[in-house]
């Protein structure tokens, strides 16, 4: 048995190095591309001389300065909205029903890729869009020319308002995935009892109490999307300004520019961004600094209530807002896809047709294949190789001895955590396309395998992210039951922790599918456009010139990633109910102690 | 076999898919449309591969290319050089007397593209939108600053990184400087550019005020345009395919109230064509679907308006009668260009003036990106 257990081990071991590298590799090899350029030295064009000459003439640029304050504006006022308005929800609603009828009302926000999210904003605030056509009363009006605000205005109130409602939708379903962790579980509701006990309102518990146990269990993913709000590239293209743009836009037209020498100014901006998103980050904990301080005096303060009033009303105007816009870009999407003539102000079109979903279908049935293989090939292996990893961190804490273990883990974990947050820290158009170079170098061909890596930088850190918080907070005595029955580490594994686990597990691959379901750069890039995915093809379409086939393409995109979330909420009720699994147990193991 | 080509219109992409199961069944040569959403991403990506030393087994086989990025290709060696005249349908677009088939926007293609297809910039409007408002329909250069003036807003164009963009401001530089119009048929000199900037930087600085959004933002892409009239936010645009205007109706995109026509001024028009890149691997099977592209049979089909409506690059008194018969369908559709009407053609400016008309416009009005 023991040397099972070894076995079983090593393989974690080598799971866990596997996923170290499959993260880091990809992504140092692309770096070494961009810094490289940045600094003046890129061959292929000529360009020999180190020097700090592109950084130069990056800050020369009249309007540098304003696309960095544009990035870190849109980026960080969308994040902190985005929590204020996740946390309000959770304190106004956490103890009640609403919240899971609420995870309904999300999903299609969630589950929809940012560029898809964006252009259905702009279906329904342009001038000529639903909102403007439910409020027109005359007939023959035609729309409105003058400027339409949270479209293309120079705050970029747009890419805001997009940011925030993709990323509500995600801290919540974090924060979901946390507290409802057994341990977790009990610890709030033990919390929310005392709290509540001593007249403390429920909000002010949730604040006062909750978020400091919740808060430090979703910072990591907080940050992520917190880099991923300034350095994102679809949402400013399709509602931000361009007088100027976020810096972000201008790395990949500088990328793209056919001019070939911008590569070099491209390279630095992407070494920019790179800094962009690391002040954002120290304002943000700058910000928790603070908030902490002033959390510690209202803990001393003794107020009972902690702004209810206006966190009931802001969640209340927060799920207004949100099923308004389900509702309005369902019926906008569903109609513009089937859509004959559609004149101004009419709510409704002249009549139906199925030829748009003719031409998309017939036009993505391949794309939809490919996705599907892709994502669930991307999804699957991420999924093995971070429960291994995750098991192997459980097994390193009990193969060491106690004094050593924590510093393995502490080395390890700060190690992952790094690696994890490379491939979101480095704009994808500035690594993917150093990654290219080397894919080009070796195995040219192998063009499923390139596509395969791209998307499992991408992928990995999401399943990690998703899983290791219920991983991590897994009650630790039903292993220790399990194993003092005398279950071997991969018994315990396989019978006890994955079963326990199935809900988070299928929700990280469900988020895997939908993350690699979205990739379009790094499709595109690393596959020179031989394999096209639903994204890859929904982008063109964005690009072109038909609404309703732009409809039908949003449509699919939204479809794919949700079927894999239903599922993922579906199945580990049939599969796993606790009532079940004691039945099994009751009927397929008559003798507890037959293990090995 | 891949074919990288811009897959932003439905009409292109069905015409290209028609092509794969043509040349599938005839010569058995599997051709794949590699949408591009930015033709300059697979120029990028060819050049990537000449970097590491990818020499014969590219990711591109032929692309879709004209003006700037041809320039590019051509600069950085990346296309094979004289190839088409290993295409015998290329003797069909009569090279000899026609030099807009061995010429891209003023530069010599010395046989590494083959022409595909033409175009001329038209101006279409709603016709609903101009009577709602009290409006005539602006036929010349000074008469849409007046249309701008009266009715704001409801007129814009991209940015000069877009083809479309870009053809617009040389439109403009043309025609407000018609008596000196040789300078844009030389290579760009300072000299020259600053001879025509006077003009047109008067009537773009009126002009802009007056654009969607006041010109503060403009779009990123050609085909927005198309969108915003099709939406009602715009009233009046312009576009190089004459004929996926009536296609665009007749599949919803754009409205009934639809009118298409030419500036009585001139009008901008160009050639576009297909480069073979340097490091195919399927040389001989990229040879023989450009000859099939070249085909009256093909071309034929791209130009009816139902599918496409491109016009055809092959000169008519290399065909047959019978060959001839194949182009002459009868299209009236009330949205379509009157092709009865002549019009006058500008052609297209030496290609140093594109990046210099770009710089110089991003220069006085910001870089957009």
């Amino acid at each position: 048995m023991i040397g099972y257990s070894n076995y079983f081990y090593r393989v974690t071991i080598l799971a866990r190095w596997l996923l170290l590298i499959l993260l880091t590799v990809p992504v140092l090899a692309g770096v070494v591309g961009v810094v490289l350029p940045a600094f003046g030295y890129f061959p292929a064009i000529g360009a020999n001389a180190v020097s700090m000459d592109v950084f130069a003439r990056l800050f020369a640029l009249d309007d540098a300065a304003e696309m960095i304050a544009l990035s870190l504006t849109t980026g960080a006022a969308s994040t902190l909205i985005a929590c204020l308005c996740a946390f309000s929800l959770l304190a106004v609603f956490y103890r009640t029903r609403v919240l899971s009828w609420l995870q309904g009302l999300f999903s299609p926000f969630l589950v929809l890729p940012h560029a898809a999210a964006s252009i259905s904003l702009l279906f329904l605030l342009s001038p000529s869009g639903f909102f403007a056509r439910l409020f027109t009363f005359d007939s023959d009006a035609i729309p409105s020319s003058s400027q339409s605000y949270f479209l293309f205005d120079e705050l970029g109130l747009g890419i805001v308002l997009a940011l925030i409602v993709k990323e509500v939708p995600f801290i919540l379903l974090m924060a979901l995935s946390v507290m409802s962790q057994p341990l977790i579980k009990e610890k709030i509701n033990g919390y929310f009892n005392v709290g509540v006990s001593l007249g403390y309102s429920s909000i002010s518990v949730f604040f006062k109490l909750i978020l400091p146990v919740l808060y430090p269990q979703i910072r990591l993913p907080l940050l992520a999307v917190l880099v991923f709000a300034v350095s994102n590239v679809e949402i400013p293209l399709i509602l931000g300004p361009n007088n100027p743009s976020t810096l972000a836009v201008a790395v990949l037209h500088w990328f793209n520019h056919i001019d070939l020498s911008m590569r070099l100014m491209a390279s630095a901006a992407a070494v920019v961004q790179v800094g962009v998103a690391a002040v954002a980050i120290g304002l943000v904990i700058l910000i928790e600094n603070i908030l902490a301080w002033l959390g510690e005096r209202s803990w001393l303060s003794g107020k009972r209530t902690f702004g209810d009033d206006g966190l009931k009303l802001l969640s209340l105007f927060v799920v207004a807002g949100y099923a308004v816009l389900v509702a309005g870009t369902l019926f906008n999407l569903v109609l513009f896809s089937v859509a004959q003539h559609w004149p101004f102000p009419q709510v409704l079109p002249s009549g139906l047709t199925v030829l748009h979903w003719q031409s998309v279908l017939e036009a993505a049935l391949e794309p939809i294949i490919n996705t599907l293989i892709l994502g669930g090939m991307v999804s699957l292996t991420a999924l093995v190789l971070v429960l291994l990893a995750l098991e192997n961190e459980v097994l390193g804490s009990f193969n060491r001895a106690p004094d050593k273990a924590h510093s393995y883990q502490s080395n390890a974990g700060a190690l992952l955590n790094i690696a994890l947050f490379l491939p979101l820290l480095v704009p994808g158009v500035a690594f993917l396309y150093g990654l290219v170079w080397f894919q080009q170098i070796a195995l040219k061909n192998a063009v499923w395998f390139h596509v395969y890596i791209a998307h499992i930088v991408y992928v990995m850190p999401y399943v990690f992210l998703s899983l290791a918080i219920a991983y991590r907070k897994l009650d630790s005595r039903y292993a220790m039951v399990a194993q003092s029955l005398g279950k071997s580490p991969i018994r315990v594994f396989l019978s006890i922790k994955l079963p326990l686990l199935a809900g988070p597990i299928m929700v990280a691959f469900a988020l895997g599918l939908a993350i690699s379901f979205s990739q379009y750069l790094p499709t595109l890039l690393a596959t020179g456009g031989a394999i096209s995915t639903v994204t890859t093809e929904a982008v063109a379409a964005a690009s072109g010139s038909s609404m309703r086939l732009s409809a039908a393409y949003v449509i699919i995109q939204a479809v794919l990633p949700l079927v894999g979330f239903l599922l993922a909420w579906w199945l580990p009720g049939v599969l796993f109910t606790p009532r079940k699994v004691q039945i099994n147990n009751k009927t397929t193991s008559p003798q507890p102690f037959r293990g090995s | 076999m891949r074919l990288h080509a811009w897959g932003g219109s439905a009409q292109v992409n069905s015409y290209l898919q028609w092509v794969a199961q043509q040349v599938e069944s005839k010569y058995g040569i599997r051709l794949q449309h590699v949408k591009l959403a930015d033709t300059s991403d697979a120029v990028s990506r060819v050049l990537a591969e000449k970097a590491a030393g990818n020499n014969s087994n590219g990711s591109v086989d032929l692309i879709w290319i004209n003006g700037e990025n041809f320039a590019a290709m051509k600069k950085h060696g990346l296309l094979v050089q004289n190839w088409v005249n290993d295409i015998d349908n290329f003797a069909l677009t009569n090279p000899e007397d026609n030099p807009a088939m061995i010429t891209d926007f003023g530069e010599p293609t010395e046989g590494m593209e083959a022409p595909w297809g033409k175009a001329s910039m038209v101006f279409y409007y709603r016709k609903t939108h101009l009577e709602k408002l009290n409006l005539t329909v602006p036929k010349n250069i000074h008469e849409l600053m007046q249309f701008a003036q009266q009715a704001p807003g409801r007129f814009t164009y991209p940015v000069p990184t877009d083809y479309l963009g870009i053809s617009f401001v040389k439109y403009v530089a043309i025609a407000l400087n018609q008596a000196q119009s040789e300078l844009f048929y030389a290579p760009v000199t300072p000299s020259a550019l600053s001879q025509i900037t006077p003009a047109l930087w008067q009537y773009l600085d009126q002009l802009h005020p007056n654009l969607w959004q006041k010109g503060e933002y403009f779009v990123r892409q050609a085909s927005k345009l198309q969108r915003m009239v099709g939406s009602g936010e715009l009233s009046l645009a312009f576009s190089f395919t004459a004929a996926e205007i009536p296609s665009a109706v007749e599949r919803f995109d754009l409205p009934l109230d639809i009118r298409t026509y030419s500036m009585s001024d001139g009008s901008l028009a160009n050639v576009h064509f297909i480069g073979l890149t340097f490091n195919s691997a399927n040389k001989a099977e990229a040879k023989a679907v450009v000859n099939f592209l070249l085909s009256p049979e093909a071309q034929a089909k791209k130009q009816r308006v139902q599918v496409w409506g491109d016009d055809t690059v092959l000169a008519m008194s290399k065909l047959s009668q019978a060959e001839q018969a194949l182009f002459s369908t009868t299209q009236s559709h009330p949205s379509a260009l009157d092709k009865t009407q002549s019009t006058l053609l500008f052609a297209e400016p030496h290609t140093s003036w594109t990046d210099a008309l770009r710089q110089a416009w991003e220069e006085r009005y910001g870089a957009r990106y």
